[in-house]
């Protein structure tokens, strides 16, 4: 291996990017938009859940009970209908996700100490969202039925309110929230999302990299040269791997300085893990590169590898623990899993090495894996 | 362009000829491509078997572990209500810094702590509290646990209470209860398979639908054989067209793959509405998409910076449009952004058609959007090219 030749390979790959100030701006806005727009755009909360209602019963229980559900941020209340037959059309256009039937006598019945069925219609295409819903009308149910029952044990056995009430709801839940402690949904996706930009953009502006000489055949001239295969390999990274870093500092900046997402463990031990999943994530783009012949072919690649898992296995979205056991499996082959553990432990959680060295492990297993398959790959001397 | 004097019939006829000569220039541009074809077939088979599978977005197996510092019957009880699906219990503590630990290495994402004296506060009808120390690092999924958990331990005490009374299951249908029934449409299983393969199939054809015209016209244009089409008897129309009928061709007959291969087999996805429908709107996404990405290629030197370029512009396609959450608690510049995503009608459109049955009469709206924007799209790339070769 000879410094000096890296050193003119990477020379001229950034001589390359640079002078494409189309391709340059893209690389390094890329990462940033996206964070800004995901950052506030990418709300993962359930709410404003379009809903109509049928009131039946028209009494003043019935409208205090509706009233409950026009006033809650987690519906967007989209008007009265008198008939359920036209609330159907109304969940088969989309317009409204959730209907609430309250029956007739709903308030006699109550007021009578008797138990009233209310009926709720639930669109269910979207089964997180069906899940959601029907969790938030639960907790409006329970929580009047709460209070009538308290009322009504009140009136019935002559307790006060108070001892009424502890006998409806002996037991008391305390909930703390831990790491996110005001539970915002902005500090658990901006972590994630510099993720997010680094496992995508990198393998993307990699695979092109070295694609293009493929395409345009300027990498006879490398295969001519005296240039080794390691040499081209580590010379042609270096750029894409500079500029993947510098990205992941500037998505830092902007999640502790813009979006003021706690960061609460070692700032070192970011920048070394960071290195390493960029090492990662540029390897995928080197492997891709070098089973394709045509830049069409490394994008569609290179995206359909990489969005995907990303979005779906990573941890983003959905936990891991979450997901079926053979998507776990797929979760732990892909390297996005063990960085997302990494960014939320060491900005949400504060953890150090003695809980993330596993995880920076198996990134970094990866990452030289992903290397020697490359170089193993690669041959200066194509069969054609 | 055609020399006057030939009949219009005529004319017609060499258009259309041309068409199909040069849709068939793509398909086998495409075909000889033989890593992209292989990725083709994997995404649209394989790919969403393994994501229908694999995904739940519900809360599932949140892992939780109990400190129970009483080990009495009721605290016993009360552990056992947190049962799959949504919690998966990880076993008990022997200390209450041992949750500290657990939930700091992620093994946990809860931990339930049970004070002493918990089943003697509750026999003396004493208002007792339980702790639960919920991991918000995902906020959604933390949320949830938390609403479950308060639901688990509401209905505990309201048994436990009525029990002390000598209540029935009787007993309490004498009581002011507000009685939840809930009717589920359109997918009454909750069937996450249905969910997540279809929005896995919408990612699949938005990224080629963008991708594949988008690269094709940049190719010519880097290599230079564009000048080549240029001085031959084609006007950018026809330049233009058929790379994104060719792409429409092959993604359709991909999604009935897709449809017929794996969905409706293997994970039993209704369809409800007309296939004919189906197939010319998913048609019309096509053509919308594929104008994005057109213009895309029009304002773009090489496949590199399209490259980039569309990626910038699919990832909040895909992230923002309603496939990943649902569209309605984003916040409303995220909803005026995203009026300009095909994708955001189209996923109305299919799972309307699959799973609700609808028709052209609750879509039509979604239709016209579609159509707009991508003529619209198609119109700009064209009028951007024409300035640019001629």
């Amino acid at each position: 291996m000879n410094f000096r030749r890296i050193k003119a390979v990477a020379f001229k790959e950034w001589r390359e990017t640079v002078r494409d100030r189309i391709f340059l701006l893209l690389a390094f806005l890329l990462p940033v938009l996206w964070m800004l727009v995901f950052g506030y755009g990418l709300v993962l909360d359930v709410e404003h859940i379009p809903l109509v209602v049928v009131d039946r019963d028209h009494s003043a229980l019935s409208r205090d009970y509706l009233y409950r559900f026009t006033e809650s941020r987690y519906f967007d209340f989209k008007g009265s209908l008198t008939s359920e037959t036209e609330a159907d059309a109304w969940l088969l256009s989309g317009k409204a996700r959730a209907v609430i039937v309250v029956p007739e006598k709903f308030g006699e019945r109550l007021l009578a100490g008797q138990p009233a069925h209310v009926q709720t219609l639930i669109d269910g295409t979207f089964p997180l969202r069906t899940d959601i819903t029907k969790g938030y009308v639960l907790a409006i149910n329970s929580a009047l039925s709460g209070e009538l029952l308290a009322d009504y044990v009140a009136r019935t056995r002559g307790l006060s309110r108070e001892q009424a009430k502890t006998l409806v709801q002996p037991i008391r839940l305390e909930v703390r929230y831990l790491y996110n402690e005001e539970v915002r949904s902005a500090w658990s996706i901006v972590p994630a999302l510099i993720m997010f930009s680094l496992m995508l953009a990198p393998p993307l502006l990699t695979a092109l990299g070295i694609v293009r000489e493929k395409e345009t055949g300027s990498i006879y001239n490398i295969y001519s040269s005296t240039v080794s295969k390691i040499e081209f390999l580590t010379g042609k990274l270096t750029p894409y791997v500079a500029i993947s870093f510098v990205n992941a500092l500037l998505l830092w900046l902007l999640a502790t300085l813009w979006f003021q997402v706690p960061f609460k463990g070692s700032f070192g031990l970011f920048l070394l893990s960071s290195l390493i999943f960029v090492l990662t994530s540029t390897g995928i783009g080197l492997l891709v590169s070098l089973m394709v012949s045509t830049q069409v072919a490394a994008l569609i690649i290179t995206m359909v590898l990489c969005t995907l898992p990303t979005i779906l296995f990573s941890g983003l979205i959905v936990p891991v623990s979450s997901l079926s056991p053979g998507a776990q499996v797929q979760a732990h082959l892909f390297p996005g899993m063990y960085y997302t553990n990494i960014v939320r432990g060491t900005f949400l959680k504060g953890v150090g090495m003695n809980v993330l060295w596993a995880d920076m492990l198996a990134l970094a297993l990866y990452a030289a894996l992903l290397r020697l398959v490359a170089y193993r790959l690669f041959t200066k001397r194509p069969r054609s | 362009m055609i020399v006057s004097g030939v009949p219009r019939s005529k004319r017609a006829a060499i258009w259309w000829g041309r068409l199909m000569v040069m849709t068939r220039k793509e398909l086998i541009q495409l075909f000889r491509d033989v890593p992209i074809v292989v990725f083709l077939i994997y995404s649209f088979t394989l790919s969403v078997y393994i994501s229908g599978n694999g995904l739940k977005s519900q809360l599932h197996n949140a892992n939780i572990s109990v400190y129970d510092a009483d080990h009495s019957f009721s605290s016993r009880d009360l552990i056992h209500k947190f049962q799959p699906p949504f919690f998966s219990f990880a076993g008990e503590l022997s200390s209450s810094n041992e949750g500290q630990y657990r939930l700091d290495r992620g093994t946990v994402s809860a931990v339930l702590d049970i004070p002493p004296r918990f089943h003697e506060q509750l026999a003396a009808g004493e208002p007792t509290a339980v702790q639960l120390l919920v991991d918000t690092t995902n906020s959604p999924q933390g949320l949830s646990a938390a609403s479950y958990a308060a639901r688990i331990v509401a209905q505990f005490g309201q048994e436990a209470s009525l029990a002390r009374f000598g209540g029935s299951a009787e007993a309490s249908q004498n009581l002011p209860v507000i009685v939840s029934d809930h009717r589920v449409w359109y997918n009454p299983d909750q069937n996450e398979t249905w969910f997540e393969s279809i929005s896995h199939l919408l990612r699949m054809i938005t990224i080629f639908a963008m991708l594949l015209p988008a690269t094709a016209l940049v190719r010519e244009k880097e290599r230079g054989t564009i000048e080549q089409l240029l001085v031959s008897p084609l006007t950018p129309l026809l330049i233009m067209l058929p790379k994104v009928l060719a792409m429409t061709v092959v993604i359709l007959c991909a999604m009935a793959v897709a449809l017929f291969g794996v969905m409706q087999p293997i994970f039993g996805v209704p369809i409800r509405g007309n296939l004919v429908l189906l197939f010319s709107l998913t048609a019309l996404f096509v053509f919308t998409t594929a104008g994005m990405g057109l213009f895309a290629a029009t304002i773009t030197k090489n496949q590199s910076q399209v490259g980039l370029l569309t990626l910038l512009l699919i990832a909040p396609m895909l992230m923002l449009s309603g496939v990943t959450s649902p569209m309605e608690a984003m916040p409303p510049w995220v909803q005026y952004l995203m009026t300009l995503s095909p994708l955001r009608y189209f996923i109305d459109v299919v799972y309307g058609i699959l799973l609700k049955g609808n028709g052209l009469k609750e879509l039509w709206g979604h239709v016209l959007a579609m159509g707009l924007l991508g003529g619209s799209l198609f119109g700009f790339g064209m009028w951007r090219f024409r300035r640019q070769f001629q």
